[in-house]
């Protein structure tokens, strides 16, 4: 919220995504600096997590330019790993790989995909646990883990690929309530330390507070984006408003 | 601990058991005592037959022929190095990999223990039942050979499961008893190194020399052959090379048919369909015809496949049907691993190879393995076939057997065919406890909990 933004790192120009005869994105224009935290929020359908997963080409895009880090999105293997690893991904049903314990979890993709040595690795998994906070989880198997833990260690997953932007897609929308917070306060302490972060959250508390800006989107188009206060406090949009009192009043 | 329960509380929980499960209605109690009636009358015949009425003289005697078939007793240290090679990796492999050792080694025990005393009592020959006679009348004396029928038929006394279990003996080489009780020491043994070598496994070194051990056996098994016709390979040995060279290969192929079916690329998924669907339409013994009879008709590559010995022939024929099936089976696994796997491996930058190799082969094996293990012993008792293409499996070696020593087992069959079925027996239970320890092995993990 009151850290210093630095340049441009991801930028999305008239990108469409249809599948089949939906059109998910419907020309989507945005620029997110380096160190902002960007919460997207929105109906159901209304193209949020299509739009993450179109930044890291889970999702090819259909038309448009998409931009990271100053490299601009193609086909090309090359491009497609370059980006994948410079972005890290957290997944509502958090998607850790059931059959490798925690440490391995996060040690595969340093070792495989940057050659890192595994002692070196593991030394990178435990410190990133420790950030976490659940350092003594290393050594067991993902189904042994509630879901909050599970989620943190799919944070610390995709922090071990050091990326430059973190986008989360819903990561606590699968969580019971008593599990929310421990995953929102490593999300928080993860934009303290400067992380460039895009969410796709029904947190509202979060992106009241942690948000440098918020952006409602509304059947594959960008309806308003702001800054939380304003967002909150004065949304100009009819559809803005009507989201709000919905999720709000309840 | 089940095993650490005094007895009496083990023998209360037992009946409280029965009493709650098997007793516990009127019409459960009938059924309960009704199927325990027929197993009773049942047990009691094939007890009674295999330890009373049976005559096994004629398996005892050619308990060779059973196992190696014409394979020459002068080569057959080349089966025991295999063997020994075998036996040691295998047992390293169950310590390092599964662990539980107790119960392994009991019945390595119990094996040993009944093979190697009663094991002495079953080194006879035929040559032990020949007798001469001299007869004279007018002057002349004549000398007459044969073979002591009544002999024979009481030395019938071995239960017949014996000499099936008693491989080792009839591999007859220098001090056989010796070698066969060196093959239990390795057994044990290198279980309990491997048990010690456990702390290292997920260590890289120890899993690539392991690795490099198995793939090793199967050139040893071939290197092993070399300078012996293959005419020679008969009986268990053929049929059991034959299932394990054709079975690894046929999981090599099924594995790149099942990922092939998965390829981003249209030509790669029409053939490995149109593999899958041609291979599996024809019967096993349509295949192996083709492959016996196949001159020039298909041309250079006809001639060529023809020249190549038939039993590697049919070993090609094995990998390449047990393939069609193998795809099947790990299709179905790899349909089951839900796509966010693919998503996260794709996330945090891995390439289709190492996705594969590292989080989606893995787990989809893991899932199939039941499956995976129903096609080896499929596979193994589809031996039985290589009889239809004049190659003298165990069956036909039994055929032969009873064929050509009438004179002395009349109506023996019974107890061949009971000794060739459990040959098939003894190997099918043995895949399926490989199995279930590598599903336990795979089972610590628990399974996706979304």
């Amino acid at each position: 919220m009151s850290h210093q933004l630095g340049e441009e790192i991801v930028r999305l120009e008239g990108v469409v995504k249809r599948f089949g005869d939906f059109t998910a994105l419907n020309g989507v224009d945005v620029s997110i600096r380096e160190r902002e935290v960007v919460v997207i929020i929105g109906p159901s359908g209304s193209g949020k997590s299509t739009l993450l997963r179109t930044i890291n080409q889970l999702e090819r895009h259909d038309e448009g330019r998409i931009v990271v880090d100053g490299t601009e999105l193609t086909d090309d293997a090359r491009t497609l790993t370059k980006i994948r690893t410079e972005t890290g991904m957290v997944f509502q049903s958090f998607n850790l790989f059931p059959h490798l314990t925690v440490l391995r979890n996060i040690t595969l993709a340093p070792q495989k995909v940057r050659h890192m040595p595994q002692r070196e690795a593991e030394d990178l998994a435990r410190g990133l646990l420790e950030r976490v906070g659940i350092p003594e989880q290393a050594e067991k198997f993902p189904g042994q883990l509630s879901g909050g833990q599970q989620q943190r260690v799919a944070i610390a997953r995709a922090l071990a690929m050091n990326p430059k932007v973190m986008m989360f897609d819903e990561p606590t929308s699968a969580l019971d309530p008593e599990m929310i917070n421990e995953v929102l306060r490593a999300m928080e302490e993860l934009s303290e330390s400067g992380m460039t972060m895009i969410c796709v959250t029904h947190e509202m508390g979060f992106a009241r507070n942690v948000a440098d800006r918020v952006i409602f989107m509304d059947e594959g188009e960008i309806v308003e984006m702001g800054t939380a206060e304003q967002f909150f406090n004065n949304p100009r949009h009819r559809r803005t408003k009507l989201f709000l009192d919905q999720i709000l009043t309840h | 601990m089940t095993g650490q329960i005094p007895v009496q509380m083990s023998i209360a929980r037992g009946l409280r058991w029965s009493r709650e499960n098997l007793f516990n209605s009127r019409g459960n109690s009938l059924l309960t005592i009704s199927a325990l009636l027929v197993a009773a009358v049942l047990g009691f015949v094939v007890l009674r037959f295999v330890l009373f009425d049976a005559n096994w003289g004629l398996v005892a005697i050619n308990r060779k022929l059973f196992f190696v078939g014409s394979y020459p007793a002068d080569e057959a240290y080349r089966i025991w190095i295999v063997v020994f090679f075998g036996a040691a990796l295998a047992s390293l492999t169950y310590g390092v990999w599964v662990g539980h050792l107790r119960p392994y080694l009991l019945t390595i025990g119990i094996v040993a223990v009944i093979i190697l005393t009663f094991g002495l009592g079953l080194e006879f020959d035929i040559q032990d039942f020949e007798f001469t006679n001299t007869i004279e009348s007018g002057g002349q004396t004549t000398v007459v050979t044969g073979i002591d029928r009544q002999l024979i038929q009481s030395g019938g006394w071995a239960p017949g499961w014996l000499y099936a279990l008693s491989f080792g003996l009839a591999v007859p080489y220098g001090e056989t008893w010796l070698l066969l009780a060196g093959v239990f020491a390795v057994l044990a043994g290198a279980a309990f190194v491997g048990r010690e070598l456990a702390r290292w496994r997920e260590s890289p070194i120890l899993r690539q020399a392991f690795g490099a051990a198995w793939v090793l056996l199967i050139p040893l098994v071939v290197v092993l052959q070399i300078g012996i016709s293959t005419l020679h390979w008969e009986s268990v040995l053929l049929d059991f090379l034959v299932f394990a060279i054709g079975g690894i290969f046929s999981f090599v192929i099924g594995l790149f048919l099942a990922l092939g079916r998965f390829s981003p690329y249209r030509a790669i998924r029409i053939a490995s369909v149109g593999y899958i669907e041609t291979v599996r339409a024809a019967p096993l013994l349509v295949w192996l015809l083709f492959a016996t009879f196949l001159q020039d008709e298909l041309g250079p590559i006809g001639a060529a496949f023809s020249s190549i010995d038939l039993v590697f022939r049919v070993m090609f024929v094995f990998a390449f049907f047990g393939g069609a099936y193998i795809a099947e089976v790990v299709r179905g696994g790899l349909q089951s691993i839900p796509r966010g796997q693919f998503e996260a491996a794709d996330a945090i930058g891995l390439n289709a190879t190492q996705m594969y190799a590292f989080i989606i082969l893995p787990q989809a094996i893991k899932a199939v393995i039941p499956a995976i293990i129903g096609r080896f012993i499929a596979l193994w008792k589809d031996t039985a076939l290589l009889a239809a293409i004049s190659l003298v499996n165990t069956l036909e070696k039994a055929k032969k057997v009873l064929a050509g020593q009438s004179d002395i087992a009349e109506g023996a069959f019974f107890e061949v065919y009971l000794i060739v079925a459990l040959i098939y027996w003894v190997v099918s239970y043995l895949l399926s406890r490989l199995g279930s320890a590598a599903e336990s092995r795979l089972g610590e993990t628990p399974r996706q909990t979304r």
